[in-house]
């Protein structure tokens, strides 16, 4: 009897312990939940954003030399080309067409904007234009066709030019909606915020020039519009040989964060041959089913039927033994 | 035997004492040190106190609004007379683009235009970036709550967030969706221009609009009945004349049930025609109208528009979670199930609280008639409660209820999509109104006060007389000892302040610090190694009296077995 007692103390004794550390986990258990909660995504660092980052070396000890400048075609050309505009929905009329200008903020009555042109001033590293270019930039979302995963692309991701070049886009927006063709990391000292800025809503062409610096440098180009950019209106202009590559141009360089993807449960093609095949096998079974129980009807009718002829045989036998 | 005895009684004496020694000595209270919290300032520091004042911009009188965050006077004088009628530096100041709004054409001659072009863009907030951690660009509904939304959004210019150093979102980019004001009678063509990623559509609910029009097609915003759905980079113009007032609803009708919870929906309000109506053609943000109708003035002192809605946190995470267009719409239309979803974030003008406070306020004063227009684009019936007041019901759907049958009532239901219009009277005569006070307006479902599982938050606002606003226009609380700058924090949203630790000198129900001593997972592999020594006891003392054990089963079996035999 005593024995019994004791495991009976024994047995309490771990049970009561086990519960109570089993309450313990549980407790520890919720406080985890509680800790899991998702408050990530608060804190940004706005260093993060890749907008910035392109140190502009400016010689500031060189002397800007205005005389080598030819100021007799400083004529501004930014051509706003109202011809293709679809005018269909809104007619204008007698409308007050304001034009906003200031040095360097041009703006239309329907928004067509040029910010931050550059005609004349050289930068503090150029002692001379080395090049005119005309770079004609088209933006739509037929552009991001060749690129899965984005919905608006231009229709190159980059640009090079010589460094002191003096470069006029031509930005051809062919959607019905706003686009940006928008540079930064420019010269603040010749570019207010670092940023030239040509902006229409299609379809409809606007032209901005500018004056690159002397160094060789890569600019972020893209559309600020909210997810233009994330969703593929990104590209580069490479000054020269150009600096560090700018993340996520589609087709051009990787994404700094990815998403991920996973196999999906698509119906396909050979989903249906599969299940047809099936078909075909269940058909094809009771085929053979048919066939073999044929066969076997046809054996039973001539089996039936030869049952006399075969009971003959012995029969005859028996007589011709008894005779 | 009964040494085994105590063995065992001792074992389980100390068991319990580990328990009983721990509860005997409870763990300190932590007090948060406010300190440590992010306050934020209960108003807007980027928000213009001047803003405030009743003034006059490019002829058009605005009324003042004593909140703390006031609408842009800009963007009113904008609204009233179109973005193409009024100066250069006034546009600078609103952010529109120069074709957002356009006035023209007085057809009937009275003294105001009647072809109005609206042009509204779909703009994302709050959504991933493959560039950096974080989103863009962001948009708060309360202190570090940032709701994965789309919104239509007046027709702007230039960028999508505040400056370039920023990733908040420009303000005319915002929760709710602009309420749109036009005219009975008016030539009216709202330009949906699809600056998003995904297809979407205009649904006009409520609005007296022809199903198909001559020139744009079909026009009721539905994928299977009307037409297609608008494609990114894409245009259409839905055309439509009024032939009948009141406060109507327009939202997306492509994918509804994740598209409308996302916040593409707004008010549209119909006004009755008058002579010289310059209307309040956008009203950003919602709430105060500070140019209301002739007709509102005809009759009232003051109008409010209060949008209310729902969102589910699960829904806007997916635009939080992926960046790639395919993955977000496999996750909208073929995995994200509506009939298993609840809705986390309740707002009142695209806000929850206490950033209402901040510019949802309905500032009264005394003996004043007030229109609140009432809009619910939840998913689920809510029942607002105006504390303090009784208000009668004028209109259900933008339709006039019966004068003789219009009734009074302190909760107002509004069922999904519904419109309710309230004449909120503050006669202090303890029917309508109680007298002065600073008196909650709130949806009464006990969740509508939370955001994600979180109170005091969701929709909630406040009636509040003059009386009670203090100089930087928020509720005067703390002669009542309130204070509610921990609310501004996001760590009272994250679940990490206990708020009521401030409500006695000791902090009797703050928040308990650790056990001392023994931390809980020390205790925890102590208790574990005694069971061990409790197991490796057990087997030392059943291999040592194996043989007593051995005797006492033969003796238990054959004491068992002799009954049998002795009744043999
Ligand atoms: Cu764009
Ligand atoms: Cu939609």
């Amino acid at each position: 009897m005593t024995k019994t007692t004791t495991l009976t103390f024994l047995i309490a004794g771990i049970f009561t312990l086990s519960t109570s550390v089993l309450a313990q986990q549980q407790t520890e258990s919720s406080e985890q939940d509680h800790a899991q909660h998702d408050h990530s995504g608060h804190d940004m660092s706005h260093d993060a954003h890749d907008h910035s980052g392109h140190d502009m070396s400016q010689d500031s000890g060189a002397a800007i030399d205005h005389s080598q400048m030819d100021h007799s075609d400083h004529e501004h050309d930014h051509d706003v080309d109202h011809s293709t505009h679809d005018t269909h929905a809104m007619d204008h009329g007698d409308m007050h067409h304001h034009h906003h200008m200031d040095h360097d903020h041009i703006m239309d009555h329907e928004g067509t904007m040029i910010m931050g042109q550059n005609l004349d001033t050289l930068p503090s590293s150029c002692r001379s234009i080395s090049e005119e270019v005309e770079i004609t930039v088209r933006a739509g979302r037929k552009y991001s066709a060749k690129f899965p995963g984005t919905a608006f692309a231009f229709d190159q991701q980059e640009w090079r030019v010589k460094p002191c070049a003096k470069v006029t886009f031509h930005f051809m927006n062919e959607d019905n909606i706003r686009h940006q063709f928008m540079m930064h990391g420019l010269p603040k000292y010749l570019y207010k915020y670092g940023m030239f800025h040509l902006e229409v809503t299609g379809p409809k062409t606007v032209s901005g020039t500018i004056i690159v610096p002397g160094g060789d440098d890569t600019y972020l180009v893209h559309c600020d519009i909210s997810h233009h950019m994330e969703k593929g209106m990104k590209a580069q202009l490479v000054v020269g040989n150009g600096g560090t590559d700018i993340p996520g141009i589609p087709g051009l360089t990787p994404y700094n964060i990815n998403d991920t993807y996973e196999a999906e449960n698509l119906p396909t093609l050979s989903d249906k041959a599969e299940q047809s095949k099936m078909v075909r096998q269940i058909t094809q079974f009771t085929n053979d089913n048919l066939q073999t129980y044929g066969m076997m009807l046809i054996g039973l009718l001539l089996g039936l039927f030869c049952i006399p002829l075969i009971r003959k045989i012995p029969l005859r036998r028996n007589k011709e033994n008894k005779s | 035997m009964l040494n085994h005895i105590f063995i065992a009684l001792l074992t389980f004496f100390m068991s319990t004492a580990i328990t009983a020694q721990a509860s005997l000595k409870l763990p300190k209270t932590v007090k948060v040190d406010r300190a440590a919290l992010t306050i934020e300032e209960p108003c807007d520091p980027i928000i213009s106190p001047a803003w405030r004042e009743a003034q006059e911009i490019e002829g058009v009188k605005i009324a003042a609004s004593p909140g703390c965050s006031p609408d842009n006077p800009a963007w009113i004088a904008a609204a009233v007379k179109g973005t193409n009628n009024i100066s250069m530096d006034t546009l600078m100041k609103t952010g529109l683009s120069p074709d957002a709004i356009i006035k023209t054409d007085d057809l009937d001659g009275d003294g105001d235009p009647d072809r109005i072009i609206i042009k509204l863009e779909i703009m994302e907030l709050n959504g991933k970036s493959p560039d950096f951690p974080g989103l863009v660009p962001t948009f708060d509904i309360a202190p570090g709550i940032q709701p994965g939304a789309w919104v239509f959004a007046p027709k702007t210019s230039g960028m999508s967030t505040e400056n370039f150093e920023s990733v908040r979102a420009n303000p005319l980019l915002r929760l709710p969706s602009p309420v749109i004001r036009v005219e009975v009678g008016d030539i009216v063509q709202i330009v949906l221009e699809n600056t998003h990623y995904f297809p979407h559509s205009i649904h006009l609910h409520g609005v007296d609009h022809p199903f198909m029009h001559g020139e744009h097609g079909g026009q009721d915003g539905v994928p299977q009945t009307s037409e297609r759905e608008l494609m990114p980079g894409e245009r259409r113009v839905y055309q439509f004349q009024a032939r009948q007032p009141g406060t109507m609803f327009y939202h997306c009708h492509v994918q509804t049930h994740t598209h409308l919870a996302m916040g593409l929906g707004g008010m549209i309000v119909i006004e009755e025609n008058r002579p010289n109506n310059w209307l309040q053609t956008l009203n950003i943000g919602a709430g105060q109208v500070r140019h209301p109708s002739v007709a509102v003035k005809e009759q009232y002192d003051q109008e409010y528009d209060l949008h209310y809605h729902a969102m589910d946190k699960e829904l806007g995470d997916i635009i939080k979670k992926y960046n790639d267009p395919r993955l977000i719409a496999r996750d909208m239309n073929q995995r994200y199930d509506a009939t298993d979803s609840t809705e986390d974030y309740y707002t009142l003008n695209g806000l929850s609280f206490p950033y209402t406070l901040r510019e949802s306020l309905i500032i009264v004063e005394q003996d004043q008639k007030i229109k609140l227009r009432m809009l619910n684009s939840g998913g689920e019936l809510i029942a607002v409660h105006t504390h303090g007041h009784h208000a009668t019901i004028t209109h259900y759907d933008g339709v006039e209820h019966n004068p003789v049958a219009q009734i009074m009532r302190d909760v107002f239901d509004i069922a999904p999509a519904q419109r309710l219009d309230l004449k909120l009277e503050t006669i202090d005569d303890g029917k309508h109104s109680y007298g002065e006070g600073d008196w909650l307006i709130h949806d009464h479902r006990e969740k509508g006060i939370t955001t994600n599982g979180m109170a005091e938050g969701g929709s909630m606002s406040s009636i509040v007389y003059k009386s009670f606003l203090n100089g930087s226009g928020m509720p005067k609380v703390s002669h009542f000892g309130i204070d509610l700058s921990a609310y501004f924090t996001k760590e009272y949203y994250e679940g990490r302040y206990p708020i009521w630790q401030d409500l006695d000198e000791w902090s009797s129900l703050g928040s308990p610090g650790e056990r001392e001593g023994l931390t809980p997972a020390a205790q925890t592999s102590l208790i574990y190694a005694f069971i061990g020594l409790l197991a490796g006891l057990l087997i030392y003392l059943i291999f040592a009296k194996r043989e007593q054990i051995k005797q006492g089963a033969v003796a238990t079996i054959s004491r068992l077995k002799s009954p049998k035999g002795s009744n043999q």
